[in-house]
């Protein structure tokens, strides 16, 4: 057996994430490759299955049609479809969520290519806010009067930047 | 803390041109250049084939639910797996050295806080659990003022862990998107600053500084 082989068979015995100084730049990729499979099926498969099924259950229950058109209104200032508020919904309890939600609803023809390109920046200023409340300013150690502003920034710049990019796409 | 403090100074040349070859992949800048186009993502992502007379890929047309998005999600692993890989290469040859470097001198007009506090922003790009925790050690080692700790939480809480969120989730939509992968990035970096500068002017406004 050639000494390739046996590196490749030790190499998928014992899966490493740590680099050592002597890899190549083919092992180093291996390495980072191997970070985002952890990444595929830890967050982004279980978050966007979860998505799936919030919206079959919204979609049979004839919510998200009744959710678009109420929200119809405040969605058209970017001109967006209403059903669009489910994807910054979505974005607030998790990124890969409203990325979920995001194909689901280009799916089933209620967003297309422009509406996801403005929605886009959105997803990730507003992304994952519940979470971060603890994961970055609770260990960050910032005194809770301040989270209601650091909450309206990330809304002030949701919208500021689907604006922009309102205005990207249409001279695009 | 110490590393913190010494790790931006020595830049290998490799970092340098790592980071210029990650900015040129993942801007698209070079898509539509015949040959050069191996330096941009999603070329190097390619495509899933079709199966013979078939209209879409293995993850079909009209699926729902948690089958649908199942097969769905799977299909976005090799985005992942392969941004993430360019990524460690980037890194490993001293890409996000040379990123802190050239941030440090434009931290303080740009943001209102001290160069110190450069290892930790590009690694809150990075991850927001790597960015939360070295900031939490600045304002310890009281290198950082509190209410510069509110200014830096500010551009990290919005699009927290930008890059590597955009790159690994984002990635399944790139290709609906009608502009390049590089425009919502720039825009959503942009926002960034601008919401830190909020919070700049809340804390000049109404909050008393510590110390």
């Amino acid at each position: 057996m050639s000494s390739g082989n046996q590196h490749a068979i030790n190499q998928a015995q014992s899966p490493s994430t740590e680099i050592q100084s002597n890899d190549t730049i083919m092992d180093v990729f291996v390495c980072g490759a191997r970070k985002g499979w952890k990444v595929a099926i830890d967050n982004i498969i279980p978050n966007v299955l979860m998505a799936f099924v919030c919206i079959q259950i919204l979609n049979v229950t004839g919510a998200l049609a009744w959710c678009g058109k109420i929200f119809a209104p405040v969605m058209a200032i970017w001109g967006l479809p209403g059903e669009a508020i489910m994807v910054i919904l979505g974005a607030l309890l998790s990124m890969g969520g409203a990325v979920g939600v995001a194909m689901s609803l280009f799916g089933a023809g209620s967003l297309n290519g422009n509406d996801i390109t403005i929605l886009m920046p959105a997803i990730y200023l507003l992304g994952s806010k519940i979470q971060y409340l603890g994961r970055l300013l609770g260990t960050a150690g910032i005194p809770g009067r301040h989270y209601p502003v650091l909450l309206g920034i990330s809304f002030v710049n949701a919208a500021i930047a689907m604006f922009i990019m309102k205005i990207i796409v249409m001279m695009h | 803390m110490v590393n913190l403090k010494k790790k931006a100074l020595n830049v290998p040349i490799s970092g340098y041109i790592a980071l210029i070859i990650a900015l040129v992949i993942f801007s698209g800048l070079l898509a539509k250049v015949s040959g050069w186009n191996m330096l941009d993502f999603n070329t190097l992502n390619g495509k899933f084939g079709l199966m013979s007379s078939a209209k879409a890929t293995f993850t079909g047309i009209g699926g729902a639910g948690a089958r649908s998005g199942f097969l769905f999600a799977l299909s976005l692993a090799p985005g992942v797996m392969l941004a993430l890989g360019l990524m460690e290469i980037v890194e490993h040859y001293g890409g996000l050295k040379a990123a802190q470097k050239l941030l440090t001198p434009i931290l303080r007009p740009i943001l209102g806080i001290p160069g110190i506090c450069c290892v930790a922003l590009v690694s809150s790009l990075q991850s927001t659990d790597a960015g939360a925790g070295m900031t939490k050690a600045l304002r310890t080692n009281k290198d950082i003022t509190g209410n510069e700790l509110l200014i830096f939480t500010a551009f990290q809480f919005t699009a927290g862990g930008l890059i590597g969120n955009y790159l690994a989730s984002g990635s399944a939509l790139f290709m609906y998107m009608t502009v390049p992968i590089s425009v919502p990035l720039a825009v959503m970096f942009v926002m960034k600053i601008f919401g830190a500068n909020m919070m700049r002017v809340y804390c000049k406004m109404f909050v008393q500084e510590e110390e």
